[in-house]
């Protein structure tokens, strides 16, 4: 097992053409991923963490190579699988699963609880007939289910049950990565706290390493070490938990952390800055810096220069012109 | 470990007795069940053909065009062929025409279907094929297959079938491409799951009640398109009863013999009723509960 | 002043596995221009209560069974059809969760606003036209007068919210029924529409009622809440009171339950776990003897699962006087102002306060 990260992603890139190809001159292209780079190490979680049209859900399948990446590398511990064919690809899948975000569709409803949970270990000649069975039983006592439920269908969970069903299954294989796409956005507020309290015990058990993705902050903050802040296809802040909190430099993330509402009262925002204007598409993304439009600090070269995310203080890297490496960092002035 | 993680408590769905709902379904979904009541009795007939019926290629033209009576049910054609024993026959005919096209296309159709919607590259020739069989009228490829063989039930058969599986096979391919796309096929192939068995376990099943649908639409259009080969005499040879021969034979005495058109129209016009009752009953039942999870 | 009066609601559904009891039993005031939560999680009857006052139940899926809706002294129960439509969109408006399936595809935006107008005002087409720009710059909408002809799909998703809101306040309501406004929206965006309905209540002097399972979103905007759980109500509170002393079980449990993005929750250097509530929601179509909660609660004793528990009212730090109910000739229990009475449906009210201390 190499001592190196155990995913990396370089410079990822995924743009879907917009159909009108043939006969239009200019393609358009939806830019869904950017050029994205960051690496997770055993154990950690990284989280990502974004509105919607940030790209966050794609970047997990492009990851998983259930999307094909436009360009970029991915390193999956260690190994570049970036341009592996699905044949080839097939034997590195035992490393990395998908938990979905809905738990009602992502279950075939015609199979029992117990052969979609086994599937993946039939699937690389894991175990076989009881052998198998047996290993689903303790799949499903290790997330929380009854045994005997195995042999129930689908719509016989609840939206909780069916999500620790998922999580079974992307255990079977005992992966090092897994992917977690809005793994609990579906499910109400108590059921919630049951699902990732078990994720987070699963990992400290397995030491698994998990690519968070999501847009609930107070998730985020609960289940991360590390956390990536996407905008527009692109990383504009990564840093470790703790400091994105405390010390955000990016506007962007200053806007999602003060737009997020807290269940306390007496911490009410009455007439907090709210950032302005609408999430912008990405067929159609703004130059330059994809914030500047909505940016309270706006400057002119934000309307040109594309910002790189470079670690400005250590452990902390930023996508903006006007936070610079090494200085202090002080609030910045608004411009508007 | 951890803290004890609470085993989370199964949904507890209240069932009722079998009875409760099978009385149930039958009170929502009649028309299911009556179309295949209809349907069963239909093929009890055709089964017991030789039990109930005489001989229906004796002629007697002593007994000629005689009206409906208690010795003649159905009456005599100009041949004194007692049209009763007939139209029993020709029950035979016709089911069996109409579920041999209907198993034979969605067969067919069901692997052309699959091939075009989980392989991109088949699906842009196979799909223009499609689109080309399915314009050519099956009347008219019948007469062509029989000009080159000799007149059969096999030919008329073929001669059915072939423009049918296109519209099987479009059916089938939409299924396949609107799973494609569901989360829980994504999840398989992420949990390694390769092409052919996730074809056959994930997609399949899914794709069969669409299917049944329309193989009951298929077998319905089949028995008519026979009956209409067979009235213009590019179907079953004329010896052999089947409702479209007995009626074009009928045709000239109609005015003095109208029972001889009459009754087999009504049978086949029954048989389609039944088939398409069926068929549209299964739609309702099978299409909502796909879609509504339970 | 009481514009709203909710008393002893009942609202079943009628399923093929049994009767549903969606709202069982509540009770509740609104007084003018207050913003009043409503917080349960999916299944608790916060919708259905709200779809109750506005009587929008489809008539072949369930029926109010119980329990009376006043609304500035007229009974709405008893309304006919007509007549409540001359309410809904009038004095009581509601908007809703989805902004794409809740306005006309093909109508365009100033069309279904000034038809609205029209059939609450009685004024012409122009006059109507007019006051739909109106309110759509009251909404703050970028571009009024360009966006009456626009139709919903050209719009995003925070932009149809406003014409919702828009929508709903042509007709200067006393109650505005908000039921999930901001959960399909982006955060960034819910944070804009809810600072909006603030900002308008302010001006035009609405009630809200607030629904939503979000905590967060409640202590942002409501000032009164109610806490709802398998179509009871179990809790009642000012929304300062409901977030320090939680009395019932199920509110402390849903308050331990939610990730803090404003706290650092680790223990001793690791993740620290979150507070489960354990179990599911019961299934409503039994008969709960007792408790809701009960099956679930840590707090819970045999007299809870036998005997349900009545709205006790805090007073003097300590919930002792049994809460009357709701009836007309009963207690005054009416609150001035957003503090009023602390209620919670609950044996050991108690324990609960002691545990959190």
């Amino acid at each position: 097992m190499s001592e190196g990260p155990s995913l990396e992603v370089r410079d990822l890139v995924k743009h879907f053409p917009l159909s009108g190809g043939l006969l239009s001159r200019k393609k358009k292209v939806v830019r869904a991923v950017d050029g994205v780079s960051f690496d997770v190490r055993r154990g950690e979680t990284l989280g990502v963490v974004g509105e919607s049209g940030c790209g966050k859900s794609t970047l997990g399948k492009v990851v998983m190579k259930l999307i094909e990446p436009t360009s970029g590398t991915i390193l999956l511990g260690g190994t570049d699988v970036t341009h592996l064919e699905p044949g080839a690809m097939w034997p590195h899948r035992r490393q990395i699963q998908l938990v979905f975000q809905d738990p009602y569709s992502s279950l075939n409803p015609r199979l029992s609880a117990g052969t979609i949970v086994g599937e993946p270990l039939e699937n690389f000649g894991l175990a076989r007939g009881s052998d198998k069975d047996g290993r689903v039983a303790e799949l499903f006592k290790r997330v929380g289910l009854r045994p005997e439920a195995m042999r129930k269908y689908p719509h016989e969970f609840s939206g909780g049950q069916r999500q620790r069903l998922g999580i079974a299954k992307a255990l079977a294989v005992n992966p090092d990565v897994i992917v977690a796409d809005e793994p609990v956005s579906a499910l109400d507020v108590s059921v919630q706290a049951q699902v990732l309290n078990l994720l987070i015990d699963l990992q400290d058990e397995y030491r698994l390493t998990y690519l968070f993705i999501s847009h609930d902050l107070g998730v985020m903050r609960h289940v991360s070490h590390r956390i990536a802040v996407m905008y527009l296809g692109r990383i504009v802040e990564l840093t470790d938990k703790r400091t994105l909190f405390s010390r955000p430099l990016h506007p962007y993330t200053e806007a999602l952390l003060a737009a997020a509402p807290i269940p306390d009262p007496t911490k009410r925002k009455a007439r907090r800055r709210i950032v302005q204007g609408e999430v912008p598409s990405p067929t159609n993304p703004p130059s330059g810096c994809h914030f500047h439009p909505r940016c309270p600090y706006v400057l002119p070269a934000c309307r040109t220069i594309d910002p790189p995310l470079v670690e400005v203080l250590p452990g902390q890297r930023v996508a903006c012109i006007r936070r610079e490496p090494g200085a202090e960092p002080a609030p910045l002035t608004p411009t508007r | 470990m951890t803290a004890t993680i609470a085993l989370a408590d199964d949904v507890v769905i209240p069932r009722r007795s079998l009875v409760a709902r099978s009385a149930d379904a039958v009170r929502r979904n009649p028309t299911i069940f009556i179309g295949a009541i209809l349907l069963a009795a239909l093929v009890l007939v055709a089964l017991l053909a030789p039990v109930i019926a005489a001989d229906p290629f004796r002629q007697a033209p002593i007994n000629r065009m005689r009206p409906p009576s208690e010795r003649w049910w159905f009456g005599t054609d100009q041949f004194g062929r007692d049209i009763f024993s007939r139209t029993i026959y020709g029950t035979r005919v016709s089911l069996t025409v109409g579920i041999s096209v209907a198993l034979f296309s969605s067969i067919i159709g069901l692997i052309i279907g699959l091939a075009c919607g989980y392989v991109r590259a088949l699906d842009a020739v196979l799909m223009r094929v499609m689109d080309g069989l399915m314009a050519i009228p099956s009347i008219l490829l019948a007469i062509a297959l029989i000009t080159l063989t000799r007149p059969g039930l096999g030919i008329v058969i073929v001669a059915i079938v072939i423009p049918e599986v296109p519209r099987v096979a479009r059916v089938v391919r939409s299924v396949v491409l609107s799973i494609r796309s569901q989360p829980y096929v994504e999840s398989a192939v992420a949990g390694g799951t390769r092409s052919l068995k996730l074809l056959v376990r994930h997609i399949l099943p899914n794709t069969l009640a669409p299917l049944i649908v329309q193989a009951t639409y298929v077998c319905a259009s089949a028995m008519l398109i026979e009956a209409g080969l067979s009235f213009l005499g590019a179907g079953v040879p004329p010896e052999i009863p089947s409702w479209g021969n007995i009626i074009a034979q009928g045709r000239t005495f109609f005015q003095i013999a109208p029972w001889s058109i009459l009754i087999p129209g009504a049978f086949l016009a029954l048989t389609v009723l039944a088939v398409n009752m069926l068929g549209d009953g299964l739609r309702d039942r099978l299409d909502p509960r796909l879609a509504r999870r339970m | 002043m009481t514009i709203l009066q909710v008393r002893d609601l009942k609202t079943q559904f009628f399923t093929r596995d049994g009767v549903v009891r969606a709202v069982d039993g509540v009770s509740f005031d609104l007084n003018a221009g207050e913003t009043l939560g409503i917080v349960g999680e999916s299944g608790c009857g916060k919708s259905v209560t709200a779809l109750s006052i506005l009587r929008l139940i489809p008539a072949q899926a369930g029926r109010i069974v119980g329990g009376s809706v006043t609304f500035e002294g007229t009974e709405l129960t008893s309304l006919s059809e007509s007549e409540m439509r001359k309410v809904r969109g009038h004095s009581i408006s509601m908007i809703f969760q989805e902004p794409m399936t809740s306005l006309n595809p093909v109508l365009t935006v100033g069309t279904q606003i000034a038809e609205n107008v029209v059939q609450h005002w009685g004024v012409g087409w122009r006059e109507a036209r007019d006051r739909a720009r109106e309110v759509l710059e009251l909404v703050r909408l970028s571009d009024p007068k360009r966006r009456l002809d626009e139709y919903p799909h050209q719009l995003s998703g925070g932009m149809r919210q406003r014409v919702m809101i828009a929508m709903a306040l042509s007709c200067d309501p006393k109650v505005l029924i908000a039921d999930e406004p901001t959960t399909a929206l982006d955060v960034t965006i819910q944070a804009q529409i809810l600072d909006l309905m603030l900002e308008l209540k302010e001006k035009i002097g609405a009630a809200i009622i607030m629904i939503t399972h979000d905590l967060g979103v409640i202590a942002e905007t409501a000032q009164r809440v109610i806490v709802m759980y398998a179509g009871r109500k179990v809790e009642e509170a000012s929304v300062e009171d409901l977030f320090a002393r939680p009395a019932h079980p199920y509110t402390r449990g849903l308050m331990r339950a939610i990730p803090r993005l404003d706290l650092d929750a680790e223990e001793a250097g690791r993740r620290a776990r979150l507070d489960e509530i354990p179990g599911i929601v019961p299934v409503l179509t039994q008969a709960i003897p007792g408790c809701a909660f009960a099956s679930r609660c840590a707090f819970a004793t045999d007299r809870c699962r036998v005997e349900p528990p009545p709205l006790f009212e805090q007073g003097g730090g300590a919930f002792g006087a049994a809460h009357s109910h709701h009836d007309g000739a009963g207690i005054a229990h009416a609150h001035d102002g957003p503090t009023g009475p602390h209620l919670a449906a609950c044996w050991h009210t108690d324990r609960v306060l002691e545990a959190a201390a």
